[in-house]
């Protein structure tokens, strides 16, 4: 981070760059001091879309780490390692994944982390993981598609639920919530675009369906990036189902609550995380967002003592791609306390044996992460989450429920 | 029934594909320039409008007079760039505007951020119903302005001296100078339009679309679909072009995957072009 670039002087003008590389090096120098006085800093890895398609995800999952890389560092760095802080190297994985492999190889090879965080789209985070393998580099996840830790892989550590656990919560809760409200639910619509995270997501939901001998009236892959969906809702109005599942990022999400609204085809709409769990979901739509339901890995509401740092950093509520990242590079930072070593093979260890508690963990179900060996938290349970307002707020399962559940026509 | 109402909604939203198409294709025909850049101005467009509205208050079928008004006199500045390659071999034309369209979107990166953004209007979420079919009012009015903004360009380009010399400088650049035509300014003047309309277009959509930096790469495929099929520089043709590609897409979702409607209009596409090179209303230039 603080490389001392020395140009090649020669003339005038040059004279004007070499103040600017002395002066830059003069604003670097105290955090090279402070580093020499304490431990040197960990490179830590951050890997995500920044830009393209995804960008919006990739900027908010960034903002949950820097939060908890601030309060790392404020409160005296890794304990372990002198007091070293945390230093983040962030890259674009753009929203392409030979990019996402690029830039992972590119920080191993050149930033030297311990680890890495990223990259948000299952997609991406499948072609990163293929680099952080091959170099024993730990990757820390928050991509739920079951294919990352279906591989075997020995250096992938996804902190929440698969996809296909997803999808199955997902009608089982709704299931769950439709019965409350004195309904049996018997056809259902499913519609995702037909990217890693729609695909995956679906087939939990389908494969649920058969095991409670649920009808799946609809099931409509359609492409990312789509400009029309109204053949869409056509065939959802032809299709007499009792309840819509669609998977989906935000503007194609939009554009199906819009159109089902246009042709007052009134059902209850389950979102499947995605675009279906941000501010801007609300804002786009206003009332009509109103008991939408939507299945989540994890919600803000669960731990407002620390998500609210957040809001008040960044001034909307901690997405939950914001609040996973956030856990992950906690339980990083207390992998690394336990291996008292900067090193990524004493981290995958300590990660892989150590139960992490504590801290920003208490955001997560249970307040416990602990990995298996195909390093998925065991831990992890995906819950339902309802529009309520301006908030999004728990209703299932019970035990972690924050308000009762509606079953309405959204 | 179904087929109608596909049909129907399929040119509906092909009206709007054919005002973005008009854009592109007068470019071409005017200046014998490929655009690969139009869609960023089809960004803007929406941008402009989105602005409008949220500050203005102004509703995006209205903002969308503004979007082509400013993305107009953008062009007429932007054209200074393209100017300079007029002559240059077609490789250099490429790259040129190839790297307008990443230093666009990069641009609007930065100064947008990558948030979708979307207005909410009235009469977004409501439709009218005509027996058993139902008409989208957002993709209505969109159809409309997409309808009178090219009745406008018609009257431009039949009626007005501008509108006349820009045809006679598509069609004989020479022969039109020798007629005392400014052809620099002619092409500058279709540099503009173009990408003021596909702008316009871009605009019109909002209700129904949301938008952000990089939305010009869910439209460009299309676009140059529309243009090709109906032969690159017809006005007519990009007209054409856009209602079958509109057509096209919602008429495959009735007997296919959605998923595949771009495959199936690929293959009409492929099928076009084998039996007609110059595109559906193309003569052999």
């Amino acid at each position: 981070m603080t490389k001392a670039v020395t140009p090649h002087v020669r003339g005038v003008f040059a004279t004007r760059r070499r103040v600017l590389a002395l002066g830059a090096a003069g604003l670097a120098m105290p955090f090279v001091r402070r580093a020499s006085a304490k431990g040197a800093p960990v490179n830590v890895g951050v890997i995500l879309p920044l830009s393209g398609a995804n960008a919006q995800f990739g900027v908010n999952s960034r903002n949950g780490i820097e939060l908890v890389a601030e309060q790392i560092n404020a409160r005296g760095g890794i304990k372990a390692l002198e007091g070293a802080p945390i230093n983040l190297v962030i890259a674009d994985a753009t929203s392409t994944p030979t990019t996402a492999a690029t830039v992972g190889q590119r920080l191993i090879t050149q930033n030297n982390v311990v680890a890495i965080l990223g990259a948000y789209a299952s997609s991406l985070t499948l072609a990163l993981s293929e680099v952080t393998e091959r170099r024993d580099i730990p990757l820390m996840t928050m991509s739920f598609s079951d294919q990352i830790t279906g591989r075997g892989f020995k250096n992938i550590f996804q902190i929440i639920a698969k996809a296909s656990v997803l999808g199955a919560a997902q009608l089982d809760g709704t299931v769950a919530i439709a019965k409350s409200a004195g309904q049996t639910l018997e056809r259902i619509a499913i519609m995702y675009e037909d990217t890693a995270y729609g695909v995956s997501q679906a087939k939990g939901l389908r494969d649920a369906a058969g095991k409670l001998g649920i009808k799946v009236v609809m099931d409509e892959a359609y492409p990312l990036g789509i400009t029309d969906v109204t053949p869409l809702i056509n065939k959802l109005r032809g299709a007499n189902a009792q309840a819509v599942f669609p998977a989906s990022y935000l503007n194609d999400g939009l554009q199906i609550i819009r159109s089902m609204r246009q042709q007052s085809i009134a059902m209850p709409i389950i979102g499947g995380a995605g675009g279906y769990v941000i501010p801007d979901f609300r804002k786009a739509l206003g009332e009509y967002a109103e008991n939408v339901l939507s299945i989540a890995p994890g919600n803000y509401d669960l731990a407002p003592q620390l998500t609210d740092a957040f809001r008040k950093k960044y001034g909307y509520f901690m997405v939950h791609e914001a609040l996973e990242h956030a856990v992950c590079l906690d339980v990083l930072a207390q992998a690394l306390e336990i291996a008292k070593a900067a090193d990524p093979a004493a981290v995958r260890k300590a990660m892989s044996e150590a139960e992490f508690k504590g801290g920003w963990c208490d955001a997560m179900p249970g307040g416990v992460v602990k990995f298996d060996q195909t390093g998925l938290n065991t831990h992890a349970v995906p819950m339902m989450v309802q529009w309520r307002g301006e908030d999004l707020v728990t209703v299932w399962p019970d035990q972690l429920a924050k308000a009762k559940p509606v079953w309405s026509a959204a | 029934m179904a087929f109608i109402q596909a049909v129907l909604d399929g040119l509906m939203i092909g009206g709007v594909y054919a005002v973005i198409s008009i854009g592109l294709t007068l470019v071409f025909g005017v200046m014998g320039i490929v655009n690969f850049a139009q869609a960023e101005f089809l960004m803007l467009g929406m941008f402009v409008a989105y602005f409008a509205w949220a500050y203005l208050g102004l509703d995006p079928l209205i903002g969308s007079i503004l979007s082509f008004i400013v993305i107009f006199c953008i062009g007429l500045v932007q054209r200074t760039l393209i100017q300079r390659v007029m002559k240059a071999p077609p490789v250099a034309q490429i790259f040129l505007t190839i790297g307008l369209l990443i230093v666009i979107e990069n641009l609007a990166l930065l100064a947008f951020g990558s948030s979708f953004r979307s207005v909410s209007t009235s009469y977004q979420t409501s439709s009218l119903r005509i027996g058993p079919l139902f008409v989208s009012v957002p993709y209505l009015a969109a159809f409309c302005m997409a309808v009178l903004s090219g009745f406008a360009l018609w009257l431009f380009t039949d009626r007005s001296w501008y509108g006349q010399a820009m045809r006679a400088t598509a069609q004989n650049p020479l022969a039109a100078r020798l007629m005392g035509i400014d052809v620099e300014r002619m092409q500058q003047i279709a540099f503009g339009l173009g990408v003021g309309l596909t702008a316009f277009g871009g605009a019109i959509v909002l209700p129904y679309f949301t938008v952000n930096p990089t939305v010009g790469s869910q439209f460009v495929v299309l676009m140059f679909t529309a243009v090709v099929l109906g032969g690159l520089g017809n006005v007519v043709g990009a007209v054409i072009g856009g209602l079958a590609v509109g057509v096209i897409q919602s008429l495959s979702a009735l007997l296919f995957p959605i998923q595949l409607q771009n495959l199936v209009l690929f293959l009409v596409f492929i099928g076009v072009l084998a039996l007609r090179p110059t595109g559906l209303v193309g003569s052999s230039r």
